[in-house]
């Protein structure tokens, strides 16, 4: 999955979209940023974000897959799977 | 690279708090006055951050009975409950604790943390089940589910609906099925629709486990919890809870109306690993549930205070998190404002909680106080007259800031 471009990675944008507002430092957000690292976001704001995708996408994601999960890329790469796992 | 690097976030705000005196994280009682008093920094203060809900840690009946098991049985049971740590006490308190909730069954914990653990440990098997949780959980039920190992998914805070939906769409792939909410949320002192949770866990064929800590003693007619206050004592499958909050011990239990759970006594490392508690501390949390079964009257004294605070709090415009409760928290935007308005309640001689994310529910901080059937009239003017101070000083903690 890793091959998608951002650019056409709807899934991506939607990740983006969500991260935004607690992007307080204004990073540019891209496969590569470090979710809690880069963001200072805490990880129960990560796990709040993650109900967001859960809802907009009707799948779930455990908590323990995101607990492995760094990357916006990783999460980006989860949710992919996830979905053709739960469709 | 060091073990240390994780620290140091946090580390510079804990020292920085501690050097100017100000750090709510390290409070010390100096001195213990009563059951809502204490000297804290040489001054006499209100307590009301502890969770000393019915006011029983100085229950002249609690005291000798843990006399007299101080004196008969000693000091500690040096050993854990399937070994040699199962006293005549611990089957009693069992026994009584399953009388009053109407449970055929009930096992005593260490602590009430320890009880989540090992209630989740001990029910879930990590290839097969899998554990649903809300948001606002307490830490123990989240580390129960990484204790567990098995896969958890978090439903939206007190939304049944959004459990429905996450039970709807979960993979046939597992075994077995547990949910798990609180009755009062300790955070803000909301409770759980516990009645819609129970109907929408048993229509997916998933059991409900629903922890009471803040709620056991004090919500339905006869104190059995919010379960109780919904009518679903005799559906709910767990029932947890814990004694150093009504019963002002130390100590946690499960109940339940399933003959298995018996069982997680010899498969809960929670339960089976860890010294029981000592007999004094039994004794007196035992003496405490007779003491409030016993008398209503301390329910209805602890109800009527957080109906006089919370009517204060509001009056002041101060931005309260729920509906009359034994917790009342004061909502505040920002970090630096908590840590302010919990210093200045210091220095009117009021001791309360203070909260900041991610320990907290949503993105703010908060003062949590925790209302005693023992504060005294007294007792509750100080509280009011301090939180007056504080709705002067912190308008950020005020209704109208919203707007």
């Amino acid at each position: 999955m890793s091959g998608i471009q951002e650019d056409d990675d709807l899934v991506f944008h939607k990740i983006a979209a969500l991260l935004e507002p607690l992007n307080e430092k204004g990073v540019k957000l891209t496969r590569d940023i470090d979710i809690i690292a880069d963001l200072e976001i805490d990880s129960v704001s990560l796990l709040d974000v993650v109900m967001d995708i859960e809802d907009n996408y009707d799948i779930s994601i455990p908590v323990n897959t995101i607990s492995e999960i760094k990357t916006i890329g990783e999460l980006v790469d989860a949710i992919h799977k996830i979905k053709k796992e739960q469709s | 690279m060091s073990l240390f690097d994780k620290f140091e976030k946090n580390a510079a705000l804990y020292d920085q708090l501690t050097a100017i005196g100000k750090n709510p994280f390290n409070v010390v009682m100096e001195e213990v006055l009563g059951p809502t008093r204490a000297k804290i920094k040489g001054r006499e203060t209100v307590l009301a951050g502890t969770h000393n809900y019915l006011g029983q840690t100085f229950e002249q009946t609690a005291i000798d009975a843990a006399k007299v098991a101080l004196d008969r049985e000693g000091t500690g049971t040096t050993g854990s409950r399937v070994a040699n740590g199962t006293f005549a006490g611990h089957k009693k308190l069992e026994q009584d604790l399953a009388d009053y909730l109407g449970m055929k069954h009930c096992l005593v914990f260490s602590t009430g943390y320890a009880a989540n653990l090992g209630a989740i440990a001990g029910l879930v098997d990590r290839a097969e089940d899998v554990v649903l949780i809300d948001a606002d959980c307490h830490a123990c039920i989240y580390d129960g589910c990484g204790l567990s190992g098995a896969e958890t998914i978090r439903f939206r805070h007190n939304d049944p609906e959004s459990l429905d939906k996450r039970l709807s769409r979960l993979d046939p792939k597992y075994n077995g099925k547990l949910v798990c909410i609180e009755g009062m949320y300790s955070m803000y002192g909301d409770i759980a629709p516990v009645k819609e949770f129970v109907e929408v866990a048993h229509k997916h064929g998933a059991m409900l486990l629903v922890d009471e800590a803040h709620s056991f003693g004090i919500y339905g007619e006869t104190g059995k919890g919010v379960s109780e206050a919904e009518g679903v004592m005799d559906q709910v499958d767990f029932y947890t809870g814990t004694f150093s909050k009504a019963l002002a011990s130390i100590g946690g239990f499960l109940a339940s109306n399933h003959p298995e759970a018996e069982y997680i006594r010899i498969s809960s490392n929670p339960y089976r690993f860890t010294a029981s508690p000592s007999p004094a501390t039994i004794a007196s949390a035992g003496a405490a549930l007779a003491k409030i079964k016993a008398n209503p009257s301390i329910r209805g004294d602890l109800w009527n205070n957080a109906k006089r605070l919370h009517a204060a709090f509001t009056q002041y415009g101060l931005r309260l998190a729920a509906e009359p409760a034994p917790v009342i928290s004061v909502l505040l935007p920002t970090r630096e404002d908590a840590f302010g308005a919990w210093s200045l309640l210091l220095e009117h001689g009021v001791y309360v909680n203070m909260a900041i994310p991610p320990g907290t529910p949503g993105k703010e901080s908060l003062l949590r106080l925790a209302v005693s059937s023992a504060h005294t009239a007294e007792d509750i003017d100080r509280l009011v007259a301090a939180y007056g101070a504080l709705a002067d000083a912190f308008p950020s903690a005020k209704v109208s800031a919203d707007a």
